[in-house]
């Protein structure tokens, strides 16, 4: 069944790096596209709070209407290792990576369920899989991501809505320049991926023909976790 | 003016029509869920449109008893009266 009209496609963190190109290629499959950010995009909301969710998600559907594409793809990295990392460091990136992702997905299922169609794309990460150390908090949100892709996925997949995930390699971005070059060497592909490569494989999963994927993980990591 | 069960009915068929349940049009209050093969996930949606419908607010603690269209009419209409009925 093709999208219906008038839908949103709701991006987080869609202001800058792979959110940004995610935003930029749904608008070219002619999405409405809007995107979320703490500070910045079209509408603002901190995806850890559950209250700044529904503020958003209302104003969402006032100014552009129901949200029937979901991208969870705001992120933060508070990089270190477990031994030495404090709690708040680990509690705010599973808030914004993990329980962001929950409370966008549980307010966006609400309009996907009256339309009965929705897509929903979680971009997890490479670190769900493959551990990187120093990255316990961000390796456990992403692999928490994986889990709730596949619970959502069997809970909705009745009702048209699809939820599948996706996860990013060593991509270009400014959020891992840091890390970037010491990432490399272990990527059988021999060279960095583009975030409009990662924006790609969700606009596949976005399209009609992708109906009947659902549940699934898509690596888009040069063969990194393979 | 109090609803009437047939309006409550009226809107539970009306749902379980929209959620594709067979035989929607035909339900009576002595059907069951498990009659109905009505699943959790479609009595989220049966009860969000009673909220919707009669401006109530139904709590998981309500929602649990409630095996079939005769009880989700009378929790509704138990509800209405408790929490002031719309016109």
């Amino acid at each position: 069944m093709p999208a219906p009209d008038g839908g949103v496609a709701l991006v987080t963190g869609g202001g800058r790096g792979i959110g940004k190109a995610i935003a930029q290629r749904l608008g070219e499959d002619g999405f409405t596209v809007v995107t979320l950010g703490r500070t910045s995009g079209d509408v603002q909301a901190d995806v850890g709070d559950p209250a700044s969710v529904e503020s958003a998600f209302a104003q969402v559907r006032e100014r552009y209407g129901p949200v029937l594409v979901l991208v969870n793809n705001a992120g933060e990295r508070q990089d270190g290792l477990a031994i030495r990392m404090k709690p708040d460091q680990w509690e705010s990136v599973i808030d914004t990576n993990l329980n962001g992702a929950f409370h966008c997905i549980r307010r966006a299922l609400d309009d996907m369920l009256s339309a009965r169609w929705g897509r929903i794309v979680n971009i997890s990460s490479v670190v769900a899989e493959r551990a990187n150390p120093g990255q316990a908090n961000y390796g456990a949100a992403k692999a928490g991501m994986l889990s709730l892709t596949r619970t959502i996925a069997r809970e909705m997949a009745r009702k048209g809505i699809t939820c599948n995930a996706i996860t990013p390699g060593v991509i270009e971005t400014d959020m891992t320049t840091d890390v970037a070059e010491k990432l490399l060497t272990g990527v059988p592909a021999g060279r960095i991926g583009r975030p409009e490569e990662v924006a790609h494989a969700v606009s596949f999963l976005c399209s009609d023909g992708a109906e009947y994927v659902n549940g699934a993980t898509l690596a888009v990591d040069g063969g990194l976790a393979a | 003016m109090a609803i009437q069960e047939a309006d409550v009915l009226d809107e539970i068929r009306d749902q379980l029509e929209a959620i594709k349940v067979p035989g929607a049009r035909e339900a009576t209050p002595d059907n069951t869920w498990t009659d109905l093969d009505v699943d959790s996930l479609d009595l989220v949606e049966l009860v969000k449109a009673l909220e919707d419908r009669f401006e109530i607010t139904i709590s998981d603690d309500d929602l649990k008893p409630i095996e079939s269209v005769g009880d989700a009419i009378s929790l509704t209409m138990r509800l209405v009266e408790a929490e002031g009925a719309p016109a």
